[in-house]
């Protein structure tokens, strides 16, 4: 019971670096911010966490019970902060502080987990996969408490779970490291740092393109990108014993980039076409981040400053991501609108619809797609033919239209795709050096 | 081999979404490409006077976007109101006036295209002639579809 309560500990705190995803449209509406600047609710906490991850496993090396008790607090009393934020910055601000508390929470837990299951090993492998199922449920459980509650809740549900979580410290007492900890792996985390980088876009991304770009509810997007955890677990205990660990890693890192690169090629919209690439995510995320975590950990003196270490890789890792991706899917989406604007205006022009209402359609989707670029969304197609007639002509005009639309969101999330598919791809340098190393 | 088969078996399920993906369309999902306004429509008959005026309308557009070197649907956009069209010839780098110019004569040339072809009724072209030259050109759509409605 124990052991869970820390691997949800530890789930809890790294589902926050994804966790406001689908909640920044709503954040962007509250507050009186840039598009740009919005970003900043998640890049700060990535930004923060991958700062003082290792740090902070220095600090919970010594007094790993006490790290973990503070950092539970300092991470609930940042979260009721954040729920209660009264502008932009305090809400940044306070972002920033729930890293410091998550920096902490999941560098003691390692240990903290070695003593309830008295080994290393099976620590490692709860503190892994606890990793991997709170990055990757995050965008998912923000999307549903966002669309249920509104997007103060996600951090507001977490101020009692994080003080639940002291429970799972009741009676247990760490035990000090005072051995050198060594130099951490560099080939390890290095290609964590890239595999996270290509990750963002498996994980922010796919999420981003369902809702905002498909219109799909952020319950359902929730329920449809489970895929990714659901195929990652499954590799994850499926995987033959015959599989080398740096094999394993490299197939993880094709099965990655490929699912990518399938995102970037789905040939229509619709959430079906994205469940093939979500699989080979999946199955990528399920041996290369396990994998590479072990790899820098296993049969290290100091398990939890390497730790730390995998903490800060990965989640520069995303800081990466964000960075190089947010803008360009920004630009490809700003050039498609211009396109789709004219091929949308060739969809009026050619349509069955009375003459005569042509133009005031054309005004109307135009006044729509302004609307939607003031607020930062994508244009609402029905919005645009509010109270006009519901015939064949008039239907098959919204679809064409919105099929205009498909097109254009869709094929402006190819080039970040296919951008984070070659920064997974680049991962395969520092696997081949552990290879070597290993052989 | 043994080494390198699980690599393999890797990129074969990577293959087997992404070739289907790629032969039903995939990086080609994009909005349509804008047909060339120098090249002829295929279009049905019109049915009825608005839709006639219609046709006129966009063939006139389609010869002025030829001239320009510009889609027709860029053109149309740039018609729907004088600061569209203000923007429209800054961004074409296009002298105001010349452009308002080359736009009636367009429009004119049209209806003298489709009165000659028999396609416009002849009491109806004077009309329609008179109206491209004196409504001001991000009037011009309008006026002529409404002509459409007002005629018998």
């Amino acid at each position: 019971m124990r052991a869970r309560l820390l691997g949800v500990a530890v789930g809890l705190a790294l589902a926050d670096s994804s966790i406001v995803t689908l909640a920044l449209p709503e954040i962007l509406g509250q507050f009186d911010v840039a598009i740009t600047s919005v970003a900043w609710v998640l890049t700060s906490f990535n930004l923060v966490l991958a700062l003082l991850a290792v740090p902070a496993a220095y600090v919970s090396r010594r007094r790993p019970r006490e790290a973990f008790v503070s950092g539970s607090l300092v991470f609930a009393a940042a979260s009721l902060a954040c729920g209660l934020a009264p502008s932009f910055e305090v809400l940044v601000g306070a972002r920033c502080v729930q890293a410091v508390g998550a920096a902490l929470v999941v560098t003691a837990a390692l240990d903290l987990l070695a003593r309830v299951q008295g080994g290393d090993e099976q620590a490692l492998r709860t503190w892994v996969a606890a990793g991997i199922l709170g990055a990757a449920l995050g965008p998912a459980a923000g999307g549903v408490l966002t669309q249920v509650l509104g997007w103060e809740s996600i951090f507001l549900v977490q101020v009692p779970l994080a003080l639940a979580l002291l429970f799972a410290v009741r009676g247990v007492t760490g035990r000090p490291t005072r051995t050198p900890a060594g130099r951490p792996s560099l080939t390890a985390n290095s290609a964590l740092l890239l595999v996270a980088g290509g990750l963002v876009a498996a994980l922010f991304l796919v999420v981003l393109l369902l809702v905002d770009g498909w219109g799909m509810s952020p319950a359902a997007a929730g329920v449809v990108v489970t895929a990714i955890p659901l195929v990652a677990i499954v590799v994850g205990r499926l995987r033959p014993s015959s599989l080398g660990p740096v094999q394993g890693i490299a197939c993880g890192v094709i099965l990655l980039a490929g699912g990518l690169v399938a995102l970037a090629l789905m040939p229509r919209a619709g959430w079906g076409w994205t469940i093939p690439p979500q699989i080979l995510v999946g199955a990528g995320l399920g041996l290369t981040v396990g994998g590479l975590t072990e790899h820098a950990l296993r049969k290290r003196p100091d398990q939890v400053v390497h730790g730390g270490w995998t903490i800060a890789a990965r989640h520069a890792g995303v800081v990466v991501g964000l960075v190089l991706l947010a803008p360009v899917l920004t630009t490809a989406l700003e050039e498609n609108r211009d396109e789709a604007i004219r091929a949308g205006a060739a969809v009026v022009l050619d349509s069955e619809i009375p003459p005569l209402d042509k133009l005031g359609v054309a005004q109307d989707v135009l006044a729509e797609v302004d609307r939607a670029n003031d607020v930062g969304e994508l244009p609402d197609v029905e919005r645009a033919f509010e109270g006009r007639p519901d015939d064949d002509e008039w239907r098959a005009l919204v679809d064409g239209l919105q099929e205009q639309l498909d097109r254009a969101v869709t094929s402006a999330f190819s080039g970040p795709f296919l951008l984070a598919a070659a920064l997974t791809l680049c991962a395969l340098v520092p696997v081949a050096l552990m290879r070597r190393r290993v052989a | 081999m043994r080494r390198v088969a699980p690599l393999l078996v890797s990129l074969g399920l990577v293959a087997a979404v992404v070739v289907p993906y790629l032969a039903l369309g995939g990086g080609r999902f994009e909005p349509a490409p804008v047909a060339d306004p120098c090249e002829t429509r295929e279009r049905p008959d019109a049915d009825g006077l608005a839709e006639t005026l219609e046709r006129v309308a966009l063939a006139g557009v389609d010869g002025v976007a030829c001239e320009l070197g510009v889609s027709r649907e860029e053109l149309v956009l740039a018609l729907r109101s004088e600061e569209a069209l203000t923007a429209f010839s800054e961004e074409q780098g296009l002298d105001r006036d010349e452009l308002e110019q080359a736009i009636t004569d367009g429009l004119v040339r049209a209806v003298d295209d489709a009165e000659e072809a028999g396609s416009l009724p002849g009491f109806v072209a004077p009309l329609v002639r008179r109206a491209a030259e004196s409504v001001p050109p991000w009037l011009i759509l309008e006026t002529l579809e409404s002509l459409g409605e007002f005629l018998p």
